[in-house]
């Protein structure tokens, strides 16, 4: 990087709005770096510093972060499909059909949800069958390990819930098969059921049901837990590192 | 770790970094292309290309503009975007054929497009904006456009009553109710009737075993010694309503066996009045005689008979009643006897009337049918593989179920069955995962499926249980359309508020006259306030037109007023009594307030008279279309007794507004000046024919 442009970074670091907003100057030496870490809510939660070793691609492939920028995108993308979409039948299918057939780029929105999802689903397993397979799930990882299992079925279960809101017939089966097998649970499997369709069968009330919960309830219960699980990675020591990672 | 490794692991992921994101951004840059080449966009240029060209480029571009059109009709459920492309369809100067499609304008019809849409009438997808996507089946939309001959089926959504402009919706619901499709099927708008096929418990008093079992191969009566059909039926009338089963040798025989098994009361046979056999045994003219008689009493107005005219063989005769050429090798003539005296003992809910016999004229029409209406070869191939066996018996009486025969035919004893078929009345909206197209080899879309289905049942179910239906040229296509409109209370809330039942008047006659007009069956071919046959005239303003003393004298010996005509009012023999009772009632109650008969009418004058003969004979030209006498035309009917036939107030009317009071009569409406309207009625009661309805009664007898 030339000297002139770093000299016109560090004048633009270093005036009055710079520091209304950040609260100090610009970090010089690893104490400074520190506070400005921890002195900073979205970053407080990530380690102030890592091994290099568990910055290589082969420590991680990155799935983890992967994960979470899909989980940006699906946000994103959702909030823009929510203005074009009512949870109410029929109309939901017709938002479907306008969707792909008037609104700008609707179909590239669509798509691009439903397609995120799907690699979201896959990178979340990859994720962790990588991390078994590298042992983080001994400790003092435990804890984290479970944080990670609810949000595999976090995600799956907000995959699930997204396939019956475009309303079409493989929505309406997919989630009478789903649903149908829930109940099969003893003694809890019906009202389970119950609870999820608001009601006997899959109409209106199942819909707007798994539109609430595909919306907000599940990617709430999903930001606490990814914010806790990003947390939990610094406070128990940083990621695994193996024998092997050492050797080289 | 050398910190220069750092630097070519982190250049490396920064390569990786740099393509990914590079494809990442072309892959996004593909988006809104694929919006900008999209099928709608090129229509409208082109559509504004066209309308450039022309000299009214103003007025076709009127309304134009380059986004996404729609007909939004919000309490009809529809967002049709088929305008974004069919852009002329509201354009007068776009109708010329030469005019490409999507731009043609659509041709004229009662319902304005901008007010009901376009998939109302034409099915289709009309959310969708790309080409395929909006006429055919694809896999997020089932229902397909309707092909522009089975566009009258969308008609039967709302019009439940048969409309004009719809033939082929009205004919292909005429030939469901024909061909008692509701035996089995539940259907939309048509109503189960009381009798659909004859009741079977007493067959055996009728017919015979072998005749059954040729019967079931293939139910026509016209056939010769090899089975072969001679005369369709259906080519030139309706198919008889039976359908062809897909029965094997023996299935037919265990069925006959059954059926032929049946406990039941047999016939005594009707013992004539001796000196009536004595005088007519040995007669040698007594078929020939019996010929008269049949043809005296116009049976051919309800059964036709093959006559051979010209070496063309023919049916000729109304198709209310079966078709008789070789009736005499089908029943017993106990039962003929039986059934011709009082038809509702064997059949309480058949529609033959019952007619006034005398001894005499049953005999010789007895043995007329019984000889002359024969073939000695009809039942000559019948090999009925053995004597009926207990086990034929058994596993008839189980066919009978299986093959669903219950559902239309009754046996005494036997639960009918209902509901054999699935129901239909909703088939116009059935989805395509609905339908069993097996192995069957077409488009999967309603459409092809109900083509095939109704045409062929085998061909898309080889185990389907439903029979083998013929259906005359373009009567299949009718079908379908019919069938189409069946939609049930699927469609969406708003058509639905815009259904137009169809109401079925009914006439419930009482008394007296109930029980001659039931007996006689008036209604099968005369119409009552709305309710009856439309075979013979509308007799609800009888009593307003003819008098009392016409009715009567007509009623004992019908003379047709009109003698072109082959179908004609059959002899009944009606008993004074029954005569009186049903003029008096025709007289009193069947009448318009348009007709005043108590209106005070000053006497006509000769002179009167004499102005309208002129005004009959020369300045209108009447006899052009009516008799009197010998001289005039065939199209009107013969006013040779109007005197005596016609009310007077009825005449003064009838001038004045022929279709107020028969909506499609013929009879032109011209605008008579009152002097003009009275002289001809003081002509036309001038003509009487007397004391000739008596001389002309046939040599029937009395009873």
């Amino acid at each position: 990087m030339s000297a002139s442009l770093q000299s016109t970074l560090k004048g633009f670091c270093n005036n009055r709005v710079w520091r209304s907003i950040f609260r100090r100057a610009p970090a010089r030496t690893n104490r400074t770096r520190s506070i400005a870490i921890f002195g900073n809510l979205f970053l407080h939660a990530l380690p102030v510093k890592v091994r290099e070793k568990s910055l290589r691609v082969r420590a991680t492939y990155y799935l983890g972060s992967f994960s979470f920028f899909l989980f940006v995108v699906l946000t994103l993308t959702g909030i823009m499909l929510m203005f074009y979409y009512h949870p109410a039948a029929p109309k939901a299918y017709n938002d479907m059909k306008d969707l792909r057939f008037v609104v700008s780029e609707g179909i590239f929105l669509r798509n691009l949800h439903r397609l995120a999802a799907q690699a979201m689903v896959l990178a979340v397993f990859w994720h962790m069958f990588h991390v078994f397979y590298r042992g983080g799930y001994k400790p003092p990882h435990e804890f984290n390990w479970v944080i990670g299992v609810v949000l595999l079925l976090l995600t799956l279960f907000l995959s699930y819930t997204g396939y019956l809101l475009p309303w079409d017939q493989l929505a309406f089966w997919a989630i009478t098969v789903g649903t149908n097998i829930i109940s099969y649970i003893p003694i809890l499997g019906k009202p389970t059921r119950f609870l999820l369709l608001g009601g006997h069968e899959i109409g209106e009330n199942a819909l707007l049901r798994f539109f609430v919960l595909h919306c907000v309830i599940l990617p709430l219960a999903m930001i606490v837990l990814i914010a806790l699980h990003f947390w939990r990675i610094q406070k128990d020591g940083g990621l695994t590192i193996r024998e092997s990672d050492e050797r080289k | 770790m050398a910190a220069e490794d750092m630097g070519k692991i982190s250049d490396r992921v920064r390569l990786v970094f740099t393509i990914s994101s590079v494809i990442f951004l072309i892959v996004l840059a593909v988006a809104p292309l694929r919006n900008l080449f999209s099928e709608w966009k090129y229509y409208k240029r082109e559509y504004f290309r066209m309308a450039d060209g022309r000299p009214d480029t103003k007025k076709l571009l009127a309304d134009f503009h380059p986004g996404i059109d729609q007909i939004w009709q919000p309490n009809l459920n529809v967002t049709d975007r088929c305008v974004t492309c069919h852009q002329g369809i509201n354009q007068p100067s776009l109708t010329d054929a030469t005019i490409p499609q999507p731009f043609r304008a659509h041709p004229i019809i009662p319902h304005r497009a901008t007010e009901w849409g376009c998939t109302v009438c034409h099915r289709g997808q009309g959310f969708a904006t790309e080409v395929k996507e909006a006429h055919q089946t694809t896999l997020a939309w089932e229902q397909p456009i309707l092909p522009v001959r089975y566009i009258q089926g969308t008609c039967g959504v709302c019009h439940r009553t048969d409309i004009p402009e719809a033939p082929r919706l009205a004919r292909g619901r005429a030939v469901i109710e024909d061909l008692s499709c509701i035996g089995c099927h539940k259907l939309q708008g048509i109503e189960r009737p009381l009798m659909l096929g004859p009741d079977l418990t007493n067959i055996k008093n009728k017919t015979s075993r072998e005749w059954i079992f040729k019967w079931l191969k293939d139910p026509r009566t016209l056939t010769d010694g090899n089975g072969n059909i001679s005369v369709n039926g259906y080519e030139n009338e309706d198919e008889p309503r039976m359908p062809r089963f897909r029965l094997n040798d023996t299935e037919r025989a265990a069925l006959s066996a059954f059926l032929i098994d049946r406990k039941s009361n047999l016939i005594e046979p009707y013992k004539f009045d001796s000196r009536v056999t004595a005088a007519w045994e040995k007669k040698p003219d007594l078929v020939d005689q019996g010929e008269t008689r049949f043809r005296q009493m116009f049976c051919s107005t309800c059964h036709s008979l093959a006559v051979v005219r010209g070496g063309e063989t023919q049916l000729i005769g109304g198709d209310i009643g079966p078709e008789l050429t070789k009736v005499g090798s089908k029943v017993k003539p106990d039962w003929l006897v039986s059934w011709l005296q009082n038809p509702q003992a064997y059949l309480p809910q058949g529609l033959m009337p019952r007619y006034g016999w005398s001894d005499e004229d049953l005999y010789k029409v007895n043995h007329y049918v019984m000889d002359r209406l024969t073939d000695p070869d009809l039942l000559k191939d019948v090999r009925i593989p053995e004597q009926a066996q207990a086990n034929d018996i058994q596993s008839g009486n189980r066919l009978f179920q299986q093959k669903g025969c219950g559902s239309c035919h009754v046996i005494a004893g036997m639960k009918a069955q209902k509901d054999f078929g699935p129901d239909l009345s909703a088939e116009g909206a059935k989805s395509v995962s609905e339908l069993d197209f097996g192995a069957a080899k077409m488009p999967r879309n309603l459409i092809p499926y109900l083509e095939s289905k109704i045409a062929d049942p085998v061909s898309v179910n080889p185990n389907a249980r439903m029979p083998q239906y013929h259906f005359k040229e373009g009567d299949l296509g009718s079908v379908v359309t019919a069938a189409l409109s069946m939609r049930g209370t699927q469609t969406t809330p708003g058509i639905h508020a815009l259904v137009i039942a169809d109401a079925r008047p009914e006439y419930q006659a009482a008394g007296d006259f109930g029980k001659a007009y039931e007996r006689y069956k008036c209604y099968v071919c005369h119409r009552f306030n709305g309710y009856g046959g439309t075979l013979a005239p509308d007799l609800s303003y009888e009593g307003s037109r003819a008098r009392q003393p016409w009715i009567t004298e007509f009623l004992k010996n019908p003379q047709t007023l009109r003698p072109t005509l082959t179908f004609r009012m059959p002899q009944f023999n009606v008993t004074d009594e029954e005569a009186r009772v049903l003029a008096n009632y025709l007289a009193l109650v069947m009448q318009t307030n348009r007709v005043d008969l108590t209106a005070h009418h000053p006497e006509f004058t000769s002179d009167q008279a004499s102005a309208g003969k002129q005004l009959y004979e020369v300045t209108y030209q009447c006899q052009s279309c009516h008799t009197i006498g010998s001289a005039g035309g065939y199209v009107g009917p013969n006013l040779i007794n109007a005197g005596n036939w016609l009310n007077t107030a009825w005449i003064q009317e009838w001038l004045t507004d022929p279709q107020a009071l028969v909506p499609d009569t013929i009879e032109p409406h011209r605008a008579f000046t009152a002097e003009e309207k009275s002289a001809l009625t003081a002509y036309l009661v001038t003509l009487k024919q007397s004391g000739t309805v008596k001389a002309s009664v046939p040599s029937g007898g009395s009873r």
